[in-house]
Formats: structure tokens, sequence, C-alpha cells
């Protein structure tokens, strides 16, 4: 190899180590959670070291919490929930996408939509996640404010929220459809179980110009198990029979307790990236 | 060697260019063209804190006196805000220089915010501060 090329080599990854090294650090040192109490099972050693599940007054895991991956968009470590928030793996063959399960005539009419199409663009909020993960909608942060009888799911984006009961009552009749659906709620044990249906049709299931069209069949049922006092995992099951061939199992998420205790208030209006997204499409495709 | 550290620093960007696209909330591969290098001077009309993204409008000179509006579209404010862009921190009126990436429409004075410069030497990136004596 010529030197030239191992000096840009060795340079690049220099740059690399440079930009990327304060991810290290800073998951290593994250700050300390906020203090929990309550009276969980014997735990494991690393449950032990994060503190027991917090609980609320009738017994079940307290899901209360900012919940984020560890950092915001744009800091040097922020890469979203552990396990797949973008649907990757990690070697071996990746696992199925919402998209990858779309039947011939879905997958037809992907084909016709792009970036200027994404729903959020318009400030209209995903139907599931950018990262997977409903509760964070279009970003990636989300908090969840939990009481013995109602638990609700604030996304910060773009104004979210879901009011979901815990009493395993049915889904209501008198709820028109919605963009993030209606959600009912059971705890199963300590995993708290959440079936949301009743979509509109005119959102995406994911942000960043990713093209994920759905129905309104969209039925999404999650189930969440706070770990210990910072971790929070979440596995869900999508099921879509107008547009896909079989249900999609999204891979399992864990997030973390964020070192802060509210979401930020942010507005939306979209008109200037609108405008940009429109004319870059008649750039990229002459349309 | 020198001719190196620039191949190098070009990936580099690219690389930054990448990762940013890969946590927008659209593709700026598909917005921008990231050969489309462009550093404006100018004063700071506006600068909005919103979502889907940031966006930062200044008023440059031309070389005859002829002003023109810009717009730069950073990063979510979150982010930004997170990462120790407090509101308000640039204020109309102020000069600032901005470095970016040119929309792909080229009729249009819109890019895409990869450093925002104050007069002071403070360095802000699409998501917030980076350098300078104001930065955090």
């Amino acid at each position: 190899m010529r030197p030239r090329v191992i000096g840009t080599i060795v340079i690049a990854v220099t740059l690399a180590i440079v930009c990327f090294a304060p991810a290290v650090v800073r998951t290593q040192t994250r700050p300390g959670a906020q203090q929990t109490q309550g009276t969980g099972a014997p735990a494991s050693p690393k449950a032990e070291a994060a503190g027991p599940v917090p609980r609320m007054a009738d017994g079940h895991p307290d899901l209360s919490g900012v919940w984020w991956g560890g950092s915001d968009i744009g800091a040097a470590r922020g890469r979203g929930a552990r396990g797949g928030g973008r649907g990757g793996a990690r070697g071996g063959t990746a696992p199925p996408t919402f998209m990858s399960l779309y039947k011939p005539e879905a997958a037809e009419k992907a084909k016709t939509l792009g970036d200027k199409d994404d729903p959020t663009l318009r400030c209209v909020p995903t139907a599931f996640g950018t990262l997977n993960v409903s509760l964070w909608d279009v970003g990636a942060v989300g908090q969840i404010v939990a009481t013995p009888k109602m638990i609700v799911m604030l996304t910060e984006t773009y104004h979210g929220f879901r009011l979901i009961p815990t009493d395993g009552r049915a889904h209501r009749d008198d709820q028109p459809p919605a963009y993030r659906g209606d959600s009912v709620g059971r705890w199963d044990g300590d995993v708290f179980i959440v079936d949301t249906k009743n979509f509109t049709d005119n959102t995406w299931m994911s942000a960043e110009g990713r093209v994920s069209h759905h129905s309104d069949q969209l039925h999404i049922v999650e189930r969440y198990r706070r770990v210990d006092a910072t971790t929070l995992e979440i596995e869900a099951t999508v099921e879509d029979p107008d547009v896909l061939t079989g249900p999609w199992t999204v891979p399992k998420q864990t997030l973390v307790l964020a070192p802060f205790d509210r979401i930020l208030s942010l507005n939306c209006s979209g008109i200037e990236t609108q405008a940009l997204m429109d004319a870059a499409a008649k750039q990229n495709t002459g349309k | 060697m020198r001719r190196a550290i620039r191949t190098a620093l070009v990936w580099s960007l690219v690389s930054v260019a990448a990762t940013a696209t890969a946590w927008a909330h659209h593709s700026f591969a598909a917005a921008f063209d990231m050969n489309k290098p462009v550093t404006v001077q100018g004063t700071i009309v506006q600068v909005r804190l919103e979502n889907p993204h940031s966006w930062f409008f200044l008023d440059v000179k031309d070389s005859s006196g002829k002003v023109e509006r810009w717009a730069f579209e950073a990063g979510t404010p979150s982010g930004m805000v997170r990462n120790g862009f407090k509101p308000g921190i640039i204020k109309k009126g102020v000069e600032v220089t901005i470095k970016g990436f040119h929309a792909k429409d080229p009729s249009q004075n819109v890019g895409m915010l990869r450093e925002l410069i104050m007069a002071d030497g403070t360095v802000y990136g699409m998501f917030g501060s980076q350098q300078g004596p104001g930065a955090q």
C-alpha cells in the first residue's frame, strides 16, 4: 500500500476516534439516575447496582420517568435504544422490518412514495416510532407518568400523548380513528401490556423519509417491563393484515432513565422543511 | 501528506453528514448537495427552535450591497438544547458566519447548517455547542 494511502487511512481513523471517543467515555460515566425506593423481588447484581424496581401503591412497578437511549439526537453517543433501535443487527441476518413484510401491492405503493411524502414533515406524528419506540414517536425521548389507574405516555417531539387505563377494559367506542390510535392496558405480573388500535391510515410507521405506510387495521401490542431502577425494556408485536404478510416482531428495545425529570415543550411548523423537501424532490426526480 | 489530510477531512465530514442523516427527521442527503459547500456572513433575522428541524434566517449583503435572505436548516430543538444550545443565545441582529451545504435546488438561498460562528469565535454545530468561549 502506498504511504499516502496509509497516511490517509491513519488520519481518517484518528479523526473517527476523536469524533466518537466521547460516546464511549460518556456512556461509562452516565450521571446517576433518580433516587427510587421499592420492594422488588430478589434482584440480579445488575439490578442491585442500579437499584430496585420502584413500585406504586398497588404494588405494580412504577414506570414513571423520562426514558431515552442514553442521549438525545445529535449527541455523540446518540444511537437510540439498545437492541436494534433501527431494526438492524450486528452480524448475521438482519431482523425483518415493518416494510420488509409488505404484501406485493403495499410494496408497489411504497415505490410511489418518497421523502417529500413523509407526513412528519407536516408535523403529523408517526403511528409507531422512527427508532421503534412508540414512546418516542419521531424523537428519542419520552416520559411516562404512572398511576395505579392510568398510565400517561408523553412524547416530546410532536406533543403526543397516550392515556392508557390499566384495568384491562375494552377499547372505547367513542374514539374516532387517531394518528396514535386508542390504547388500553393491563398488568401481567410485572409486565404492563398495552394494546393499541383504531389508527388513521394517513401516517407512517417511522419518519426520516423511510416510506412505511400502513392501513387503519394496524394493531400494536407492547409489553413494558421495568428491569431495575434505571432500565425499561419494551417488546412489541405489530399486525396489519391489510398491508403485511404476517406479524412483525419488533426487536426488543432497552431504554434508560434520563437524568432529568421533564421533557421539553416544543413547537412544530414544518413550513420551510416541507418546501425544502418538495424542491429537492423536483431536483432529484424532476417531479 | 497535506493531500492525505485533506482527503481524510473530507471523509470525516462525509461521516458526520451520514450520522446526521441517520438521526434527522428527513433525509439530509435528499435535500442538500454535500458536494456544494456554502459559506455566508450576515445578520441574524430569526432563529426558530422548532420541529421537525430548527431554522436560522439571516440577511446577507452581496458585493453590490444588495441584501438577500438566507435560511439554514439545523438539528432538532431537543437535541440542540440538550447539547448546550440555550434558547435566545443567538439574538436578532448579531453578525454570524454560517458554513454548510447548499440545498439541491440551486435557485433557493437555503442550506444545511454545519457550523455557525459567532463574532467571539464561538462555534455552534448542527446539534448545538461545539467550541469557543461561549460554547459548553
